[in-house]
C-alpha cells in the first residue's frame, strides 16, 4: 500500500443475497489511523460490508481494496494484517484465556517470545492477567467480550474491524474495550466500528457512515451530520423583555417588536440525526433473527456457504 | 385442559423439527429393517449361510470319492478342494482362510475295506464356534450317505468272519443289516425333510439354537460327532484346552468389534467439532489465520486420528487385561493396523462432519450409518456364517475390513505382510474420504 493510499477503498459495493442486495452500491474510505463509525438499522448491511471487507464474502460488483490488496484475490496476504472482533463470541470456552490467546498467537505465526509478549499484552489490555488461566466457560459476559477483542488484536493488525464489540456488557467492561480501542487508535491503527450503541461511534469515531437498506444515506462527522439537509433544524429561542408589561404584549401579540431575541441552536445527538436519517420504521426482517438480517454473523455464514 | 393445552404447544414445537421427526419416527423404522433383515439373513432357514470346508484327498479312492461326492452334497458345506500343489487344508484353517478343513488319507478306501480305524483328521479352528456345530450337523448325513451302509456292513461282516460264523448264519446276517439299513436310511431323510414340513429345524439350525443355549453341549454335540464317525481331530488354532479357546475367540471377536464400533461413534463426534465451531464461531477466526480451509480440516483429521488410535490402544489393552485377548502377537501389525482403522474412521467422521450442516443432523445420520455397518461389517456377529451376499456388502464397510485384520492378528497370530490387503482397504477407505472432505470442505468455505 503507498503512504498516500486509502486502508480501505470502495466503489460501487453491492452484494446479493439471491433477489435481495444487502449492499447495493457503497462507497467507502478510510485512512490510516481513522476510525470509521459504521452505523444503520438491522439489515442495513453492515456486517455484510465488513465480511467482504474482511475477506470472509466475496463482491457481487463493485471495486474494493483493503490495505491495497484484492479480499477475494489476495485474501491470505491480506488476513495477516488485518483483525477481526466478531459480532458473536468466537472464543473456546473449554481453554483458558491465555489458552486461547497462545492458540490464536500460534496461529497468526508467533512463537517463543513473541508468543509470550502477546499474549501478555493481550491479557493486560484485557484486564484478564489475573484470571489467565481459568477457563473461559467461567467468564462473566463482559470478561468474554474483552477476550473476544483481544483475540482479534493478538498479531498487532493494521487494521481492526470491530462489529458490535459490546453488546450486553455491563459499563466497567464496555469502558475497556474503549481504552482498548483508544490504545489502538493511540499506535496508529485504523478501526472500523460498527455498532448499535449510537453514543459509542459518537465518542469513538471520526468519522460516521450511515447504511439504510443496504445504501449510504449519510457520511462525515459528527458536525458535518448534524447540518445534514435531511436533520431537522431545530432551536429554542430566548426571549428578554426591559419589562413584564413589554413582555406580556409580545406575547400578546407573538411578536418580537421591544425584544432582545437570541436564538439557542439545539444541536441534534446522533440518535437523532440516525432516526431523522433512517426513519422509524421497525426493520424486523424476517430472515434476520436476533444478529439483526441476513448479513448478521450466522445469517451471513449461512449465506456465504 | 391445561394438559391438552401443553401437550398440543408440544406437538406443534415437535413437529415443526423435521430433524426430530425424521429421528424419532424414521431412525427405529430404518434400523427395524437393516436388523431385522440382517438376524433374518443370519437366522433364517432358508439362507443359512454355508460354511466352507476344505477337504484334502490324497486317498483318490472310488470311497473318497463318494465321501467327498456327499459332502459337496451337502446343504450347509461350501467344498473347497485342495488342489495337490496348494496350500494343504491343515494350514489353510491355521491361516484363517476356513474354519474346518478335513484330510483324507491315504489308504483310506483299504482301511474301509479292511475295517481298520480311518485314515481321516479333522482340523478345526475352535473360535469358529457356530460354523463348527453346521460342520458337525452336515457331516452326519454325509459320511452316512456316503459311506454308512458299507462301513456298517463292511464292519459286521468283519466281526462275524472273525467270529468264524457259517456262511449261512453270515448270509442271513447280512439280510437282516440290508433291511435295518434301509430303515436307518429312511428315518435320516425323514430327518431331513422336517424342516419342509415345518415341524423341525435341520441339524444345522438346531446346532446354531444349541450353541447360543449352552456353549459346553455344543461343543460336546460337535466333538461327538467327530469320534462318532472315527474322525481324529485336532484344533489347529487357539491353542491350550478346547474351550477355553473358544471363549477367548469369542471375547476377541468382541472386543475388535466393540472397538471398532465405538472407534466411528467417538470419531464422528470428533469431526462433529467442526460443526460446533461452525456454529460458536471460532471457525470464522480460524479462517481469518493463516492457513486456509485445507489446514483448518487437516487439523481436524490429525486431532480425530489421534484420539481414535488412543481410543484403540486403551481398549485392546483393557480386553488384554480383562479378557486376557491376545493382542501382543504381532505388535507391529496391530499398530499399523490401528493406525489404518484409526484413519479410515476419521476420514468417515470428517466426511460426515462436512457432509451434514448441523450436529444433530450429524447425530440422526451418524446413528444410523454406524449402526448399520457394524451390523453389516461383523462387529456385533463374525461374518463368517453370513451368507454370501450379507459378506459381499459387509465388505462395503470398513468394519469388515478392520475385523478381518484384528482377528488375523488376535486370533491367527498373522503379520504385518498377512494383513496387507486389510491395512491398504482401510488407508484407501481413509485418503478417499479425507480426500472427498477436503474437496467439500474447501468448496463450502470458498469466498463467494
Amino acid at each position: 500500500m503507498e503512504a498516500s493510499e486509502n486502508v480501505i477503498s470502495v466503489r460501487g459495493l453491492v452484494r446479493r443475497f439471491g433477489a435481495r442486495a444487502a449492499v447495493d452500491g457503497l462507497d467507502l474510505e478510510l485512512s490510516a489511523g481513522e476510525c470509521l463509525g459504521l452505523l444503520g438499522p438491522n439489515g442495513a448491511g453492515k456486517s455484510t460490508t465488513v465480511r467482504i471487507l474482511s475477506t470472509l464474502l466475496a463482491p457481487s460488483a463493485g471495486h474494493v481494496r483493503v490495505l491495497g490488496l484484492d479480499p477475494v484475490a489476495e485474501g491470505a496476504r491480506l488476513r495477516e494484517r488485518i483483525g477481526v472482533v466478531p459480532q458473536e463470541l468466537a472464543l473456546y470456552d473449554e481453554l483458558s484465556a491465555h489458552e486461547n490467546l497462545a492458540f490464536f498467537a500460534e496461529l497468526s505465526g508467533r512463537t517463543g517470545a513473541a508468543r509470550t509478549e502477546a499474549v501478555s499484552a493481550g491479557l493486560e489490555l484485557s484486564g484478564l492477567a489475573e484470571r489467565r488461566d481459568e477457563r473461559v466457560k467461567t467468564f462473566s459476559g463482559g470478561m468474554k467480550r474483552r477476550l473476544n477483542v483481544a483475540i482479534a488484536l493478538v498479531h498487532a493488525p493494521e487494521l481492526v474491524f470491530l462489529d458490535e464489540p459490546t453488546v450486553g456488557i455491563d459499563p466497567q467492561s464496555r469502558e475497556r474495550i474503549f481504552e482498548m480501542v483508544a490504545a489502538l487508535r493511540q499506535r496508529g491503527t485504523a478501526l472500523v466500528y460498527t455498532s448499535h450503541q449510537l453514543g459509542e461511534v459518537e465518542r469513538l469515531c471520526d468519522r460516521i457512515v450511515i447504511l439504510d437498506r443496504g445504501r449510504k444515506v449519510a457520511e462525515g462527522t459528527l458536525s458535518e451530520l448534524q447540518q445534514h439537509p435531511r436533520v431537522q433544524q431545530r432551536g429554542t429561542a430566548t426571549l428578554r423583555f426591559e419589562s413584564a408589561a413589554a413582555a406580556r404584549a409580545a406575547q400578546a401579540a407573538l411578536g418580537p417588536r421591544g425584544a432582545t431575541a437570541t436564538l439557542e441552536e439545539d444541536r441534534p445527538g446522533l440518535e437523532r440525526i440516525f432516526l431523522d436519517l433512517t426513519g422509524r420504521a421497525l426493520r424486523d426482517d424476517p430472515e434476520g433473527g436476533p444478529e439483526g438480517g441476513p448479513e448478521g454473523g450466522a445469517a451471513a455464514r449461512e449465506e456465504a456457504r | 385442559m391445561r394438559a391438552w393445552l401443553l401437550a398440543r404447544k408440544d406437538l406443534r414445537v415437535y413437529f415443526r423439527d423435521r430433524v426430530a421427526v425424521a429421528l424419532g419416527f424414521g431412525l427405529p423404522i430404518a434400523l427395524c429393517t437393516v436388523f431385522g433383515g440382517a438376524m433374518g439373513a443370519i437366522g433364517g432357514d432358508d439362507t443359512l449361510g454355508r460354511v466352507e470346508i476344505a477337504v484334502q484327498d490324497d486317498d483318490h479312492s472310488e470311497a473318497s470319492r463318494k465321501l467327498l461326492s456327499e459332502l459337496g452334497a451337502a446343504d450347509g458345506l461350501e467344498l473347497d478342494l485342495v488342489g495337490p500343489d496348494e496350500k494343504g487344508a491343515r494350514e489353510r484353517v491355521a491361516a484363517g482362510d476356513v474354519p474346518v478343513a478335513l484330510a483324507i488319507g491315504a489308504g483310506f478306501g483299504a482301511a474301509l475295506t479292511a475295517g481298520d480305524p480311518l485314515p481321516l483328521t479333522l482340523y478345526r479352528d475352535p473360535g469358529k464356534v457356530i460354523e463348527l456345530q453346521i460342520v458337525a450337523g452336515n457331516l452326519i448325513p454325509a459320511f452316512l450317505g456316503a459311506l454308512g451302509e458299507d462301513l456298517g456292513q463292511r464292519s459286521i461282516g468283519k466281526v462275524l468272519e472273525t467270529l468264524d460264523f457259517p456262511l449261512l448264519g453270515r448270509e442271513r446276517a447280512q439280510a437282516i443289516l440290508d433291511r435295518s439299513w434301509s430303515s436307518l436310511s429312511d428315518l435320516v431323510q425323514e430327518l431331513e425333510r422336517a424342516p419342509a414340513d415345518g415341524d423341525e429345524a435341520p441339524a444345522a439350525a438346531v446346532a446354531v439354537a444349541a450353541e447360543g443355549e449352552k456353549e459346553d453341549e455344543a461343543f460336546d454335540f460337535a466333538s461327538a460327532v467327530a469320534e462318532m464317525l472315527g474322525l481324529t481331530v485336532e484344533d489347529v488354532v487357539g491353542g491350550g484346552e478346547h474351550g477355553a479357546a473358544q471363549r477367548r475367540a469369542q471375547q476377541a471377536q468382541a472386543v475388535a468389534g466393540m472397538a471398532v464400533m465405538m472407534l466411528l461413534f467417538g470419531l464422528v463426534h470428533c469431526g462433529g467439532t467442526l460443526l460446533a465451531e461452525e456454529a460458536e464461531g471460532t471457525l470464522d477466526r480460524l479462517r481469518l489465520a493463516p492457513g486456509g480451509p485445507s489446514s483448518i480440516l487437516l487439523g481436524k483429521c490429525l486431532f480425530t486420528w489421534l484420539v481414535g488410535l488412543s481410543q484403540l490402544v486403551i481398549l485392546f489393552l483393557y480386553g488384554r487385561a480383562i479378557f486376557d485377548v491376545p493382542v501382543f502377537r504381532s505388535p507391529v501389525a496391530l499398530v499399523v493396523l490401528s493406525a489404518a482403522v484409526a484413519a479410515a474412521a476419521t476420514g468417515f467422521g470428517i466426511l460426515f462432519a462436512v457432509l451434514c450442516r448441523t450436529q444433530k443432523q450429524l447425530e440422526g445420520f451418524s446413528t444410523i450409518v454406524v449402526l448399520t455397518m457394524s451390523a453389516l461389517g461383523g462387529s456385533w456377529w463374525p461374518l463368517a456364517f453370513a451368507p454370501d451376499w450379507y459378506r459381499f456388502l459387509g465388505h462395503f464397510t470398513l468394519n469388515a475390513w478392520a475385523m478381518d485384520g484384528f482377528q488375523g492378528i488376535f486370533w491367527y497370530g498373522k503379520g504385518l505382510t498377512e494383513i496387507g490387503l486389510e491395512i491398504g482397504v482401510l488407508a484407501g477407505i481413509a485418503v478417499g474420504a479425507i480426500g472427498l472432505a477436503l474437496r467439500l470442505f474447501e468448496r463450502r468455505l470458498r469466498v463467494r
